[in-house]
């Protein structure tokens, strides 16, 4: 037989638990360790912070098992189970062409293997400031389905956001899916070093709600979280906006924003991608399939 | 407390895995507890592509899969013979000559086959290169790579 593990390869142990219902998964959590159980989607930012010892948990509770797995059109909404993997999500037959901003959000995350593991659900609860899902979700005004032991609950996304790894997540609670309440017009727009290998330095996502009639424009990569932005969605108007009006609403936008440089980019140039992304977004939001005439 | 054996099917072959601890890494069971070495380890947070396999005919990458989470799965790795994509892809690969150092070529071959399996006879050229943005050639020997990404989907049936 071979060696039985590289000496290199060695992390601190933990117990893997795959409950098969949710109460047991909740269960599963309630009885766990404090401060050392983890919950586990498809693993490729848990495994990651394990590996960096950013969080070394004793239990790890696995959500394959459970029935969340799913998506679901009903009226132009949509509904996207926790545990889908991108993959899944990326090559639903009718998500191109009602949300062609979610599109190409899902379709920014990592790699093809990467998205075949990587769920909404984890891409939520990291809640990282350049999650390419979270401004697109945001701009899609996405509700978030929680479940825990006092039962079921809706929290609007801008509200379930708080910061990298802080979310509105209650002790032994899961994230069971996301509800988008209508297909919009939409587009994401980003800039990175390497597409697949490297998180965004700026990103934009931008919708057109055609039953509002209004834009809703969402920022990410610039620290603390991804942020909504009303005064620069009023500066739209309310159908397409003139060339004047694009350019004084990305002004507004670049001022609004808490940007500064970190060792992805300088200050410098995170405000000129601000500014140019959100103008490109905008104008293919508007050339979308029903965006606004 | 007793763990059950950990089931999984590498190419085609049926294994029983006693005492697999949770944490255990796919990429580590099949190198060092299956003695598999065609996977490689390149970086190991998931950026480089190198130990790419399939599970169930779809790509992940196996240095953050935990072994456990694909339990019951059919793994195909490099090592692979007859399975017909990933015969296809290795022969193009031979083919254009794709490689220099060699080490991120099981990832390459194995994503390609993955992306063959996954869109059939009408995979685009630019399908399969965007497919493959997240395998690194840290030779930078990507032209002959590119060749060899064409003459896979050329060869398609």
């Amino acid at each position: 037989m071979p060696r039985a593990r590289a000496p290199a390869a060695a992390v601190a142990p933990f117990e893997l638990l795959a409950p098969a219902t949710p109460d047991e998964a909740i269960a599963a959590l309630r009885t766990g360790p404090p401060g050392a159980t983890a919950v586990l989607a498809g693993g490729t930012d848990l495994l990651l912070d394990i590996d960096a010892g950013r969080t070394d948990p004793t239990r790890v509770v696995s959500l394959r098992r459970l029935p969340w797995r799913t998506l679901a059109w009903s009226d132009g909404a949509l509904t996207i189970g926790s545990t889908l993997p991108l993959r899944a999500v990326e090559d639903d037959p009718a998500l191109r062409g009602r949300l062609p901003g979610l599109w190409e959000a899902v379709h920014a995350v990592g790699s093809v293997a990467l998205r075949h593991r990587a769920t909404l659900g984890g891409n939520l609860g990291r809640s990282a400031p350049a999650s390419d899902l979270v401004p697109m979700l945001l701009a899609l005004d996405a509700e978030v389905d929680l479940v825990g032991p006092g039962g079921a609950r809706t929290v609007p996304l801008d509200r379930f956001v708080r910061a990298s790894r802080a979310t509105d997540l209650r002790a032994h609670e899961l994230i069971r899916g996301v509800r988008l309440p209508e297909s919009r017009p939409s587009a994401y727009r980003w800039q990175r070093v390497r597409p697949a290998n490297d998180i965004s330095q700026v990103a934009v996502a931008a919708a057109w709600s055609p039953q509002a009639r209004r834009w809703a424009i969402a920022v990410g990569g610039v620290p603390p979280r991804p942020v909504r932005l009303p005064e620069v969605e009023a500066a739209l108007g309310t159908g397409p906006p003139s060339a004047a009006a694009l350019a004084a609403a990305a002004d507004l936008l670049v001022r609004r924003l808490p940007i500064a440089t970190d060792r992805r980019a300088s200050e410098e140039y995170r405000r000129h991608l601000a500014g140019t992304l959100f103008e490109r977004a905008v104008r293919a939001a508007e050339a979308a399939p029903g965006g606004p005439a | 407390m007793s763990r059950p054996p950990l089931r999984l099917t590498v190419n085609g072959a049926p294994h029983e895995l006693p005492d697999v601890p949770g944490e255990e890494r796919l990429l580590d069971t099949l190198r060092w507890r299956l003695g598999m070495k065609g996977t490689k380890e390149g970086c190991r947070t998931g950026d480089c592509g190198a130990c790419t396999v399939l599970i169930d005919r779809t790509s992940v990458l196996a240095c953050l899969t935990l072994a456990h989470e694909v339990e019951g799965g059919s793994v195909t790795t490099i090592e692979s013979a007859g399975e017909p994509t990933l015969e296809r892809a290795r022969a193009a690969f031979q083919a254009a000559g794709a490689l220099q150092c060699g080490y991120c070529t099981p990832g390459f071959v194995v994503a390609l086959a993955g992306l063959l399996a996954e869109r059939g006879a009408s995979v685009t050229e630019e399908e399969l290169l965007d497919g493959l943005q997240g395998n690194l050639c840290r030779c930078t020997g990507y032209a002959a790579i590119v060749r060899a990404v064409r003459g896979a989907r050329e060869g398609a049936p």
